[in-house]
């Protein structure tokens, strides 16, 4: 860490200041957490109120307060105090949102009690499928311990090139086979079934019942011909130039009747507009959420 | 540069130093007025809403369905399966799904029907749980909670579905909802459950993914009728008042977009003219031609159009501010222990 990089929320490494913040961050959490929980239940709210409000109220800060122009942080110091709390709001941005991603590490404990609790139940009273349990469980504990146990020796042993599969122990080839062997590869084969299932959609979609369905089975058919090339390069070269345009002319009206043309108006004029009118829908819905959710207006699941 | 040259903005910061940040350079200051004009709108109509005014709502098929849904479940006593998409964080989005979740269990603890509730990250798990349980309660039948009909599966994409599609399989549930942020996994939801002859209701905030979910489920909803769902099922003023907020703001786009469409055809029509004018009037004399659209550029950067307002433009790299020096930015030395 460079002198230039200490702000208000960094000290220097292994100082007296950083274990002073260590020490006051556990025990301000901890009264936050056994505060929470001795609370009533009409008490919490206003609490959580009250922090969700502090962390919207830091992002809309932090989006709009006026951002220095120009500024160079590793040689300049920001000018009067609109300049001071832009340049404080833009350090507390990554400390902020690693804020979220703590909370997330707590809770993820909650997500293995969740797993381990419902296949553990289905081993001991030998419910139905319960050996794809036993498989389940021994697999989690193999991944956390051969992942740890990679990754400390990774750290621990920083001289050996551990890019050289040569130069691995018996703990980094049981991650590796266990992560880019099994997992990755089985990620792969899910994603691939997708080809699949999109014929088969495709198939039921494309069906025509309704003057709906066969339009969008006239518009998907022009698409598709529009990118295989033999029935692209027969339609657009053999039949269009070589039967209807004028020599040397590119400008042509019968230009527009190509399949390339076709597709490409179909996806400009209708498919582009039509999407990008779906997300401002979702986005000014999600604007909306936000701002009850901000302002405690959002009462959820009542 | 010249004094006439310096726009607006610059000419402000050259003269004046009024500080304006760098986000709000030219037309950038649009993008802030934009975002309040909206939010103004949705808490004026929320205020509205509250005061007891009645707005409308227009009939929405795919939330007409869920009590059919759940309906069907019942009758074939099977589990109704709810998935609040892949976010993770949680963020606005899963909240509204687990919005619109809790009034599937509401619905479905009345007729004591059992549901299944899939979480792909460990927070959603953990939101989720305390929402089901709190819907059971207020219900007045917490004996019918079931902890274990809310499960974690998997924060890999993959691996959640196939545990998704493995519970479709194993539970032969009779109606799913699939709402929330999805991606490539969204095919193979939906088609595990229409192979199983699920009664499907599906919604994405992902665009890319709605055609997926209309090829394969019985009711889609599409883009903002996501959010609308609590609104449409509540009726709670809050939030009906803050769907019509949504709808006057895509009116205000409506009209501002219909505004800059004219304005950018006359001002294209005028440029064409123009530029036509200068060429035949230079008579093939190319210095000319570049002289004469110099100065209409020139000219054109002081007219006024609509749709230049929606085109951002960062402060110019050449423009100096005087700032003081930072003290050890020369040597900037390294102190502590850093990964080597």
């Amino acid at each position: 860490m460079k002198v230039n990089e200490i702000n208000f929320w960094t000290k220097v490494p292994f100082s007296k200041d950083l274990w002073m913040m260590v020490i006051l961050t556990i025990l301000v959490g901890a009264l936050i957490v056994f505060g929470l929980s001795k609370a009533p239940s009409q008490a919490r709210r206003p609490i959580i109120w009250i922090l969700t409000f502090l962390s919207g109220a830091f992002f809309v800060l932090y989006q709009y307060w006026p951002k220095a122009i120009n500024f160079d942080k590793n040689t300049q110091l920001p000018n009067g105090g609109i300049e001071k709390v832009a340049d404080f709001l833009n350090d507390s941005n990554s400390i902020v949102g690693t804020i979220a991603q703590v909370l997330a590490a707590f809770m993820l404990g909650l997500g293995i009690f969740s797993i381990l609790k419902i296949h553990g139940t289905r081993i001991a009273k030998r419910q139905r499928d319960w050996a794809f349990s036993v498989v389940l469980i021994v697999s989690l504990l193999l991944m956390v311990f051969l992942g740890y146990g990679d990754f400390h020796i990774r750290e621990a042993t920083k001289t050996i090139d551990f890019d050289n599969p040569e130069k691995w122990g018996a703990i980094n080839m049981g991650r590796d086979f266990l992560f880019e062997g099994l997992l990755q590869q089985m990620d792969a084969a899910m994603f691939s079934i997708i080809a699949f299932f999109i014929l088969s959609a495709a198939y039921r979609a494309f069906r025509a019942r309704s003057v709906e369905a066969t339009i969008l089975l006239g518009t998907a058919l022009l698409v598709i011909f529009s990118l295989m090339g033999g029935i692209a390069y027969l339609w657009d070269t053999k039949f269009i130039d070589e039967h209807f345009a004028k020599p040397g002319v590119t400008h042509d009206l019968i230009q527009n009747l190509k399949l390339a043309e076709i597709s490409k108006w179909i996806r400009g004029t209708f498919q582009t507009p039509a999407i990008t009118g779906i997300k401002f829908g979702i986005g000014l819905g999600t604007l909306s959420m936000a701002v009850r959710i901000w302002l405690g207006l959002e009462k959820g699941g009542k | 540069m010249p004094k006439d040259d310096l726009t607006f903005m610059e000419s402000l910061w050259r003269n004046h130093r009024i500080p304006f940040g760098s986000q709000y350079w030219e037309q950038g200051w649009f993008g802030m007025l934009f975002t309040f004009i909206f939010v103004a709108f949705i808490l004026l109509n929320i205020k509205r809403a509250g005061a007891g005014k009645s707005l409308f709502i227009r009939r929405i098929p795919g939330l007409n369905a869920i009590d059919e849904a759940v309906g069907r479940a019942t009758e074939m006593g099977k589990p109704i399966l709810m998935v609040p998409g892949l976010s993770d964080p949680v963020n606005a989005i899963a909240v509204q799904a687990i919005n619109i979740c809790s009034y599937v269990t509401k619905t479905a603890a009345k007729f004591s029907n059992p549901i299944i509730m899939c979480a792909y990250s460990a927070s959603m798990y953990t939101l989720a749980q305390e929402v089901i349980r709190d819907v059971y309660q207020a219900e007045g039948v917490p004996e019918r909670f079931d902890p274990d009909s809310v499960r974690f599966i998997s924060d890999r994409q993959f691996a959640f579905a196939a545990g998704v599609s493995g519970i479709i399989h194993r539970e032969q549930t009779a109606a799913t909802f699939f709402l929330g942020e999805f991606y490539a996994e969204s095919l193979i939801f939906a088609e595990t459950a229409n192979s199983i002859g699920a009664i499907q209701v599906a919604s994405s905030t992902e665009a890319t993914q709605t055609p997926f979910f209309i090829a394969a489920c019985d009711y889609v909803l599409i883009g903002d009728e996501f959010y609308a769902a609590s609104a449409y099922l509540t009726r709670e003023p809050v939030l009906v008042g803050s769907l019509v907020g949504q709808d006057w703001s895509k009116m205000f786009a409506i009209a501002c977009i219909l505004c800059g469409v004219v304005s950018q055809s006359i001002f294209s029509f005028t440029h064409s003219r123009r530029v036509e004018d200068i060429v035949n009037s230079a008579g093939g004399d190319k210095d000319k031609i570049k002289a004469g659209l110099a100065q209409l550029k020139k000219d054109e950067a002081h007219q006024f159009v609509v749709s230049k307002f929606f085109r951002q433009v960062d402060p110019p790299e050449d423009l100096k501010v005087d700032r003081e020096k930072k003290p050890a930015a020369e040597k900037s030395p390294e102190v502590g222990i850093v990964n080597k």
